[in-house]
This record gives structure tokens, sequence and C-alpha cells, in this order.
């Protein structure tokens, strides 16, 4: 029976989700404002990419059927040398090379200049966040009221981030021990954290609920469990937040203790 | 060509010399053959407990999971479970299809078909092999310390792999393991490259060698030059680990050091790129031959086939930062990357176009080797075209590190490498054993491990879109990969498939070499390369004459051929129209 049961685990389970398929393979739920440009360039790749696919196939199958040796015992004697036969192999090149690859380098360096690596300014006024990453944990820290990094008044947490929505948030990522990455399933990004180098990733949050955030770089036996928690507020919900942990920051936070100054000068 | 005299080598007598420690590129060949075929077993099995554990976990593994994980009841434990992942992705790349593609096929068929009697260094030749099996000695022992083998994935990224978070000495011997099958490698690609230059037959031009050589010497050039980078990065590693040096420690906290821990990663894809590219090459090429020969048709465009396969690999070298855009390399790093590897896409879509040129107006025969073909011809048709989304910068940022990159390289070095391998197999098994596989047994082979595979690299490409990173242990702690569970499981049974299909080629391979009576002809399959001029198996001096090459590799179906034949040997003269 041992074996057996798994078998009828997994079968329960098939039958138990109510979900379709197309609904199962659907990546988890964008929550961020710019989530949607990379769903959109996934999407266009994904129907070039049929496209060609469906071209190879008509060929591999379609030759491979109407020349069959039972239908078709005189092969055609060429080396593919003539001039038509290079035309339209250079033609297949280029065409896959202009119209699909350099079309999405295009859209997606447009994308990366002018969005990803846009980083926030002082003006901007977003939400600052310090991450420290070690085995097998996340820690975040905001700077506290005085607005300063590695202060006494900093609310640090563990596994625990919480953000505004509709405020750009900016994030810079350490890490202790090994290189971890710092993943968003639902805002579609990472980057690693590692050890002596300083990372950093931003994005804006457009919708309040309860997400998960994952390490997404293997970092040791517990790397799958090292998962943090986010959520995502209104901005008055953020505000009260905000306010209730700085009070509690200043009486819980114990300035002898050295490792609770891990965080550095913010970096523009 | 050739430089100088090449002697007929002597039979040898003893049991030791003809099997062990033989100079003959032949038994050597065979010999990478077994140990690579050992090592996908091995790499399999572990491959099938890591698809376990996602489907099922907490649930032992069966018949030999209570054998092994005794402490468990059968369950795989966690730690256990990234010594697997690492093992099977070490094995699989430098244990088992590197063996089989390039110290099996490369030493057999290099000689054959350029018309030489041995490699110009047999002794460097055995030397390679001997190097190689020490190495996988040292591989094999370290799954039995103490901590364990080695658990930082393939890439063993430091700091992980140093000692702040490899204490055991399984990292070391995994360290110690590849660089010693990196001087085996190398050793190895020095003699094909050499071989190549100057024992090709009186007459062969290097575009009158069969595109099987031509993508067996491009990856030895690859090796030659990429192995020894390899090496600087592990020998370093091993000093940090061992001598306390600190070339990839950084930070004030639990790796103070002066060193950095991202330039092993450089240090690593400048050779790992390439290495995808090692192993796709000799594939590439002997399924381009093996079109032509079954579509009884020369090769479409070989030498523009040939010269893609050439600026791939010139290519290949420049692109390897697609590896490392989540460690926010400068930004006109990452768009040069970007630009740079998509450029690959132009030569890929010439030889696309090539092969199916070969196959258009052809006369197709669909014996077990041709249908593994065209299986190549598809899946990697899948892998490379999902290699777009990797070198994009903007959907790596959300795909990297989960299994649709798991997904796409199984797609190309996992499924196209494979198939590409067990073609050689099927079609060179009457030259290397003088019998014929059975072709029933192998088309059943074909398709299910054919339908297997496209389940489990669809599936994990389809769970990684979904979001489920890689390397994880238990996807099912996290809220958004639950919905994923019932494709995990699906993965998992065609995975099942695709093991349980195995058997039908053991059985087949075992059953032809040791007990089947009936030989093979000289020449089976009608293909007029040099190997098939000469009896099978091939005899110890390859060739009693040197032959004189008349004309190239894929002569078929001239209408000026008089007889009953549709191909010529390459060593007869193309007949005037
Ligand atoms: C029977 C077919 C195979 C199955 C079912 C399979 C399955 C897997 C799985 C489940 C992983 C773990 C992925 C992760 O957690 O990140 C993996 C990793 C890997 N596999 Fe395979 N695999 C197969 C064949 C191969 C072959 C033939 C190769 C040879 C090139 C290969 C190369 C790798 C590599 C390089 C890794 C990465 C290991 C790492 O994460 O460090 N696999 N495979
Ligand atoms: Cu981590
Ligand atoms: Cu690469």
């Amino acid at each position: 029976m041992g074996i057996f049961s798994p078998v009828l685990a997994a079968t329960t389970a098939v039958n138990n989700s109510q979900m379709g398929l197309i609904e199962m393979m659907a990546p988890p739920e964008d929550i961020s404002v710019h989530g949607n440009l990379i769903d959109w360039l996934f999407a266009y790749t994904t129907g070039m990419n049929i496209l060609f696919f469906i071209l190879v196939c008509i060929g591999l199958f379609g030759f491979s059927w109407v020349y069959r040796a039972s239908k078709h015992p005189k092969a055609y004697y060429t080396y593919g040398n003539k001039k038509p036969h290079i035309m339209i192999a250079t033609a297949v090149g280029l065409s896959v090379f202009i119209g699909v690859d350099m079309n999405i380098t295009r859209i997606a360096n447009n994308d990366y200049v002018n969005v990803f690596t846009k980083w926030p300014k002082a003006e901007d006024n977003p939400v600052r966040v310090e991450v420290l990453a070690q085995q097998w944990a996340w820690h975040f820290r905001y700077a506290g009221s005085d607005g300063v990094f590695n202060t006494e008044d900093d609310i640090v947490q563990l596994n625990d981030l919480r953000l505004p929505i509709d405020r750009k948030v900016i994030l810079q990522v350490l890490s202790k021990d090994v290189i971890h990455s710092l993943y968003f399933p639902n805002a579609r990004r990472k980057v690693d954290a590692i050890p002596g180098r300083l990372t950093r990733i931003w994005w804006e949050p457009t919708k309040a609920g309860n997400w998960d955030i994952a390490c997404a770089e293997m970092c040791g036996t517990y790397h799958y469990r090292m998962k943090a928690h986010l959520t995502t507020y209104s901005q008055e919900d953020f505000g009260d937040w905000l306010a209730e942990a700085s009070d509690k920051a200043l009486q819980v936070n114990d300035i002898e203790n050295p490792e609770l100054f891990w965080g550095w000068q913010w970096q523009w | 060509m050739a430089f100088f005299e090449q002697h007929i080598h002597e039979e040898p007598k003893t049991f030791l010399s003809k099997y062990i420690f033989s100079y003959d590129h032949k038994v050597i060949g065979k010999q990478f053959l077994w140990y690579g075929i050992f090592f996908l077993g091995v790499g399999g099995i572990m491959a099938l407990m890591i698809r376990w554990t996602l489907a099922f976990p907490g649930e032992a593994f069966p018949l030999i999971g209570g054998l092994l994980f005794p402490t468990t009841n059968g369950v795989i434990p966690p730690d256990t479970y990234a010594m697997l992942f690492t093992m099977h992705g070490t094995i699989m790349i430098f244990y088992a299809i590197t063996p089989i593609l390039i110290g099996a096929f490369g030493n057999y068929l290099i000689p054959l078909q350029i018309g030489a009697r041995d490699m110009v260094f047999p002794l460097l030749n055995m030397l390679s092999f001997w190097i190689a099996f020490v190495s996988a000695a040292i591989l094999f022992i370290s799954l039995f310390i103490p901590l364990g083998a080695a658990a930082g994935g393939w890439t063993s990224y430091p700091t992980l792999s140093t000692l702040i978070g490899s204490p055991g000495a399984g990292q070391t011997l995994w360290a110690l393991a590849l660089f010693l099958l990196g001087i085996s490698s190398t050793m190895g690609a020095v003699n094909y490259i050499t071989t190549i230059i100057v024992l090709r037959a009186p007459g062969m031009g290097y575009f009158d060698m069969p595109l099987s050589v031509w993508g067996l010497g491009l990856t030895a050039i690859l090796n030659a030059i990429f192995l020894p980078v390899l090496g600087a990065g592990l020998l370093l590693l091993i000093f940090d680990r061992v001598f306390g040096t600190t070339f990839f420690l950084a930070g004030a906290a639990a790796t103070s050091g002066t060193g950095d821990p991202i330039l092993f990663q450089h240090v690593f894809w400048i050779f790992g790129h390439p290495e995808v590219y090692i192993l796709i090459l000799p594939a590439w090429g002997i399924v381009s031959d093996l079109l032509s020969f079954f579509s009884r048709k020369p090769a479409f465009g070989a030498k523009a086939t040939a010269l893609s396969m050439t600026s791939i690999t010139i290519l290949s070298t420049l692109v390897y930062g697609h590896h490392m855009y989540t460690t926010q390399m400068s930004p006109l790093l990452t768009q040069t990357f970007m630009t740079l590897t998509m450029t690959i896409s132009i030569p890929s879509a010439i030889f696309f176009t090539n092969w199916l040129g070969t196959l258009w107006k052809g006369s197709i025969k669909f014996p077990t080797p041709m249908v593994f073909s065209l299986g190549v011809v598809f899946v990697f048709g899948l892998g490379g075209l999902t290699g777009l989304y990797l070198a994009t910068v903007t959907t790596d940022l959300y795909l990297h590190d989960t299994y649709f990159v798991v997904g796409h390289f199984h797609y190309t070095m996992a499924a196209s490498v494979l198939l590409g391998g067990y073609a050689a197999i099927y079609f060179w098994m009457p030259k290397m054993f003088g019998k014929m596989l059975n072709e029933t047994l192998g088309h059943i082979h074909f398709w299910l491990t054919f339908l297997g595979l496209n389940g489990v690299f669809m599936g994990m490409m389809i769970v990684g879109y979904g979001g489920m990173h890689r390397r994880i242990y238990n996807p099912f702690v996290y809220e958004f990969l639950e919905k994923l569970i019932p494709i995990n499981t699906f993965v998992t049974w065609s995975a099942i498939v695709m093991g349980l299909a195995q058997i039908f080629f053991v059985y087949n391979f075992v059953y032809t070499i040791f007990f089947k009576k009936e030989k093979a002809e000289a020449n089976p399959w009608g293909v007029g390369t040099l190997e098939w001029t000469i009896p099978s198996p091939a005899p110890v001096y390859n060739f009693k004459e040197i032959p004189v090459v008349k004309c190239g590799p894929h002569e078929f179906g001239n209408p000026a051929l008089t007889g009953d034949r549709d191909f010529q040997y390459q060593t007869e003269e193309i007949p005037a129209t």
C-alpha cells in the first residue's frame, strides 16, 4: 500500500482542485505598477515563439510526412548552395534576428532604462527599506522618525515587510553570510543579496493584501523555508502602523546590543 | 595530410592491455560509453528522488528509500535533497553527457571519420580516461563521508560553497573531482584538435569532414580554452576552503574578507556558458549528418551549417553575463550581454533552416537513429526559443532562478543532447559492437522518452512561470505555489515514464552486446563516410590502407550514379554528369 498512497493523494489533489488548467498556469497576481511590462513582454515573446515553432513543426512533420521514402522514393539531389537556397536561409536568420530578437531587446532595454533602473530620488519620497539577508531569515529596517538609518529609533522587522500602496518603495539589500535573492513573485522582481556588495530594487505596490516573499538563490539546507511575509496597506493604514511601530521601536530596541545596528548610511 | 607515418597497431594480447589500459581510441571510446551510461543511470535515479520529493512531500521514496534513508523511514531529508540536486546536475553534465558525447563518440568517431589509424597521442588518450575515472571515484566517495557530499548546486557559488556555507569535506572533494576532470577533458581536447589537424586522410579538406567531426572539433576547442578557466576558479575555491585565503569572501559580518563572491560567478560563467555549447555542438553535428543520411540527400547548406556552428562557438564566449542579471552588474554590461546573446539567433536560425532544408524533397526513412534526430530538432527548437525569455533582462528578473530556467536548460542540454547521444548510439552500434540494436525496442524507447521528457520539461517551465523558484525542498510552504501541486505531480509522473523507458534501452543494449548472435554488415545504413568502408566492428588498425578522399561525406542521390547504390563512398570520385 505504501507506494500507492501518494498516487491516490495525487489523483484526489487533481480532482479536488476546482481550478482550470489555464488558471493554474497563471503567474501569481500582479500587485505592482510595472509588473505588467514583464507580463506583456513575456506574452509577446510567447506569441513570437509559437509562430516560429509552428513553422519549425510544419517543416519537421510536414516534410517527414510528404517526403517519406514510400511516397517519395527518389530524393532531390542538391547541396542547398544555390542562390535562392542561401537567400532563404539568410532571410530566415535575419528576420528572426530583426523581427523578433531586436524587437524584444529594444522593448526590454526601454523598460530597463526607463523603469527598472530609474531609481526613485529623494524628491519622490519613496519608502526606504534596508534589507539584511541571512541563513535563513530576512531583516527589514525602516529609518524611524528621525529619517536616519542605523539609529536607535529604527524599526527593525523580522520576516515581516509592510508597505503602503501607491507609493514607490526602494530597498537596499545586503547579505550577512551567503548569497540570497530577494524575490517578490507578485511584483515579478528579484535581486540578489550579496555579502559585501549593496544591491537595490524598487517597485510600487498597487493592491492591499497579504503576500509571500521568498529567497530565490540556493542558500543552504533551509533555503526553501527562507520566507517572509509582505503586507501591503492603504496609505492611511500604513501611516497608522508606522506610527505605532515607531513608538514601539523606542521601547523595545536594546541599544546596548551591537547586533541591532546592522544597518548602514542610506546611499541615494 | 599526415605529417608522419601511421603504424599499424599490434593486436594487444592480454586482458589488461586490451580492455583496461588500452591505447586504442575505439576501446577508450567504449570505456567512456560505459562510464557515461552508468552515471546516466545514477543521475537519473537522483532526478527521480528529487521529483518524488516535489510531488509527494513527506512520502517515503519507494523501493530503495528505506534502505538509503533509514533514519527518516525512507523520506528524503532536506539536506540530502540539496546534495541530490547538486550531484544530479554535476553528474549529468560532467559524468554522463560529456563522457557519452565527447569521451565516447569523440574518441570513436574522429579517427574513423577522418581516415586515421588512431589519435595522435594514444597515451594522452588513455590518461584522459583514467584521470576521469579517478575523478569519478573521488566524487563517488564524497557521497559517503560525514556531513555528506557537496550541496551548493552544480554552480557552487561562494560564499555558500566556502566554509561559511559548507563546512564538510564534500565540497572540497567536489571541487577536486571537477578539477581533475577538467585536466582529463583538456587532455582529450588537445588530442582531438591535433588529430583533426594532422591526421585527416589525404584529400580530405575541412569541409569534406562529416559535420559530426566539425561539432566534436569545435567542442574540443571550447574545452581546451575554457576548462582551464573553470580549473582556475575551482583552485581558488579550494584555496579558500583549505588554506584560509579569501578570494571569494567579502563583507563585514560572517564573511569578512577582501575578496568578492561575484568574482567566482564571472569565472564560472566564462566557462559555464561555453559549457552548454560544449555539450550541444557534438549533438548538432551528429544530427546534421544523420538527417542527411536518412533523407538520402546531401546535407542542405553543409558549409553554412559548419560556419554557423563556428560562429556560435565564437559568440558563445561573449555572452556569459546573461546568467548574472540579478547580481546587478552595471547597466551597460547588462545591455551588452543581452544584445550579444540575441545575436546567437542568427546562426541558430540558419542551421535550423538547413536542417529542414535537408528534409525537404528527401526520401526519408525512419529507423531509430533518425527518429531520435528528428526529436532533437523538435526539442532543441523549444529549448532555443525559450532561451529568449532568459536572455531578455526584464523577463529574466522574474524568471531567473525559477523552474522556468530549469525547464529551459533541460530542453537544451538534457533533452537535446540526450536524444542526440541516443541517436549516435543506435547509429554507430554496428560499427562499435558489430551488432544492430533492435528497431522495435528502439522506437518504443524513443516514443516513451520523448513523451516523458516533454511532460517533464514543459511542466517545469509552466510551474516556473507560475513563480515556483528552484532548488526548493518543499514548494508548498508558499501559499502562491499551492495551486501548482497537480502540475508538479504530473511532472513527476512524466519523469517516471521517462525513467522506465530507459529500461527498454538498457535491455536492448546489454542483450545486443552480450547475447545477440546476428552480426551486422559492414555498412548497414548505406552511408558513405569513411568508417563505413571498413568491416564491422572496426578492426584494431582501422584502415588497412589509409584511404584517399575524393568527395564530401553526404553524397546521396546523385542522378549520375550508376549501379544500385544511391550513395557513394568518400573514397569515390563524383561521377561526371
Ligand atoms: C530524467 C530526466 C531528468 C529529470 C527528470 C531531471 C530533473 C531535474 C530536477 C528536478 C532538477 C532540480 C531543479 C532544481 O531544483 O533547481 C534538476 C536539476 C538539474 N539537472 Fe536534471 N533532470 C533530468 C535529466 C538531466 C540531464 C540529462 C541533465 C544533463 C545535462 C540534467 C542537468 C541538470 C542540471 C545541470 C541541474 C541543475 C542542478 C542544480 O540546481 O545545481 N538533468 N533536474
Ligand atoms: Cu536565502
Ligand atoms: Cu549562458
